[in-house]
């Protein structure tokens, strides 16, 4: 198999096999990613379209430093925020500084079960807000504030979110998995 | 202390970690050709290597000039053997001379001193007169040793002492002459490949600080090699210039590396953590890495309620970090050449100009060598100053090998975050092969 290293070396020297090389490689993990942000195919095939021109445009500024996997995510990521700013950003319908009370929760060994099909098919059930600071905060690892940032909502709405999306997401895990069994959250 | 953090977050980060999903089919479709870029440092190196074949190819043009169109220079200058003796002298003018002595037979001695004045272009020593070469006198011209090297230049003017008829041995000096004359007066241009191995030092001055941070590290070896350009000024003065390449850096100790974080926590920003040093701080954009020390030099933007690395089972890759600097150096130095023999005394010093052309810390070594990240606050530009005292031992006429001490200190600080107080010196031996032309 082709070294990373040389596939990008090659995309940069203008090889087109070697770009497509570059997006079978790295496709399938990619349009996961654009599933999880977007809730229906037809946009998430938009933000990998959209967000490989990205790649590609910008990478000779790939530094080699860090994961070229997660260099690439973060412009996915990106990408499919930027398109949630525009879509829903002027249309947004509520945005309370509402925390609910953290609930109880099942411990991880109640979703051994679950496939990775389903826990991708909950978050795209989600409404796009509460995916969105889900993904953000659970997913990616941002700070509420960052995520308020860019979002362009409240510290608080997002807290509220994380905590309104973690509720569904528990409810719909509970009812595939068939558990019941509530434990006091630490 | 890390929060706990909720299951529910834990059981969709790790489940949806490996997940694949085809994309549909048209998608590669329409995604455009990408653009052809080149990188930063092939830019700067290709511009380099420009202007060094410009400069090349400007040399090689003016000695080409030189030997094709000899108007101008010295034009001729012959002192031969029996009974002819051709003497020119003066180089300014554009046209070629001369000059044929026809010899008498040999006379009593009479050590008649001729003169060619300045500026004069042709002087005929009479038949009448006794020519018996006795001596070669210019300023610098040595000829008291047949070794020795003879240097004449276009200004020079060169004036025969002579009387009555040549001698055997004063033939085969005069043979000699001619023929370094004709050897040397052209030799204006030199060549040449240089390495320059030295030990980095920095002065950590009154700076606490700094000071503490240098405990931790270890200067690496230096070294420049470059491609070296002189011209003569004069017979014991030459500038030099051309373009190298410096590697400095330095190991920072008791840094604990270990790799696969990615696994574990996923990658919001371009660096995780940072390693104050006395050049600068490293930002290890390499995010697969976990950094920990115990001086409190390495930061981390790791949030305590989202992950704690030190509980995850990572990879030990370098227990030290290495940072690399290399610079494009452009030098203008002068040379003086202190004694003029066949093994020579040189004194020179000058300025080098510096360009960042490469900035990485790394950690373990040879094939295990991974990448951290990069020092920020660099300064991309430098000036730096150098001196030394050494040996030239010209091999031939045209080729010499130098051998120079050389002290080399950076008048303008190489990092901007670490302050004013660290520009470091370092001492080593500049040495190479050189071509004269």
């Amino acid at each position: 198999m082709q070294k990373e290293k040389d596939i990008i070396d090659g995309c940069l020297s203008g090889s087109r096999r070697d770009q497509e090389l570059l997006y079978r490689r790295y496709a399938p993990k990619l349009y996961a990613v654009c599933l999880q942000y977007s809730g229906n195919t037809e946009e998430a095939r938009d933000i990998l379209q959209e967000g490989f021109i990205k790649i590609f445009e910008n990478l000779s500024h790939f530094s080699h430093e860090g994961s070229f996997e997660g260099w690439m995510r973060r412009i996915i990521v990106n990408t499919a925020l930027e398109r949630y700013r525009n879509r829903y950003y002027l249309n947004r319908v509520d945005d309370i500084d509402e925390v609910t009370e953290p609930m109880a929760e099942p411990d991880t060994d109640d979703f051994a079960g679950l496939e990775a099909y389903d826990l991708l098919n909950m978050i795209m059930e989600l409404p796009p807000k509460y995916r969105m600071v889900f993904n953000l905060y659970a997913i990616e690892g941002y700070s509420h504030r960052e995520i308020g940032d860019m979002l362009g909502v409240s510290e608080g709405t997002s807290k509220s979110n994380l905590s309104r999306a973690r509720e569904i997401l528990q409810k719909k895990v509970m009812m595939l998995t068939g558990v019941t069994r509530r434990l006091v959250n630490v | 202390m890390f929060e706990r953090e909720p299951n529910i977050d834990i059981v969709f980060r790790n489940g949806l970690k490996n997940l694949e999903v085809l994309p549909p089919a048209d998608v590669w479709d329409n995604i455009p050709p990408m653009p052809v870029r080149h990188s930063r440092l092939r830019t700067i190196s290709g511009i380099a290597a420009a202007v060094a074949a410009l400069f090349s190819l400007a040399l090689l043009a003016a000695w080409y000039t030189r030997s094709a169109n000899p108007a101008g220079q010295l034009s001729e200058m012959t002192i031969a053997s029996g009974d002819q003796q051709a003497v020119r002298v003066d180089r300014s003018s554009a046209v070629p001379v001369n000059t044929t002595v026809e010899r008498p037979p040999a006379r009593p001695v009479t050590q008649t001193e001729v003169a060619l004045p300045a500026g004069e272009q042709l002087s005929i020593l009479q038949p009448d007169e006794p020519v018996n070469l006795i001596a070669l006198a210019d300023q610098g011209m040595k000829t008291e040793k047949e070794d020795a090297r003879l240097q004449i230049y276009p200004d020079d003017v060169v004036t025969v002492i002579s009387s009555g008829r040549l001698t055997g041995s004063e033939e085969k000096l005069a043979t000699t002459i001619s023929a370094q004359v004709n050897e040397t007066m052209g030799q204006r241009f030199m060549v040449g490949a240089s390495l320059s191995p030295a030990m980095g030092l920095s002065p950590s001055g009154q700076d606490m600080k700094l000071s503490d941070l240098m405990n931790g590290e270890r200067s690496k070896p230096t070294y420049t090699t470059g491609l070296t350009f002189g011209y003569k000024i004069s017979d014991r003065l030459t500038i030099h210039s051309g373009i190298g390449l410096a590697s400095m850096g330095q190991t920072i100790t008791g840094v604990d590396v270990f790799a696969g974080l990615s696994d574990f926590y996923s990658v919001k920003s371009n660096y995780l953590y940072s390693v104050e040093t006395a050049s600068g701080v490293i930002l290890a954009g390499n995010t697969d890495l976990y950094l920990a020390d115990n001086n409190d030099r390495v930061s981390s933007l790791v949030q305590g309620n989202m992950a704690d690395p030190s509980k995850y089972p990572l990879k030990q890759v370098g227990d030290d970090i290495q940072q690399v600097f290399r610079y494009l150096e452009l030098p203008l130095m002068l040379r003086y050449k202190v004694i003029d023999r066949k093994v020579g005394l040189n004194l020179s010093g000058g300025l080098a100009y510096g360009f960042l052309v490469d900035n990485s810390a790394y950690t373990g070594e040879g094939s295990d060598m991974v990448r951290v990240g990069h020092t920020e606050g660099m300064n991309s530009h430098n000036l730096s100053s150098q001196l030394g005292l050494g040996m030239e031992y010209n091999i031939t006429s045209n080729i010499s090998f130098n051998l120079e001490p050389v002290f080399k200190y950076y008048v303008t600080p190489l990092s901007n975050i670490s302050g004013p107080l660290y520009k470091p010196y370092s001492l080593g031996f500049w040495s190479g092969f050189f071509f004269r032309f």
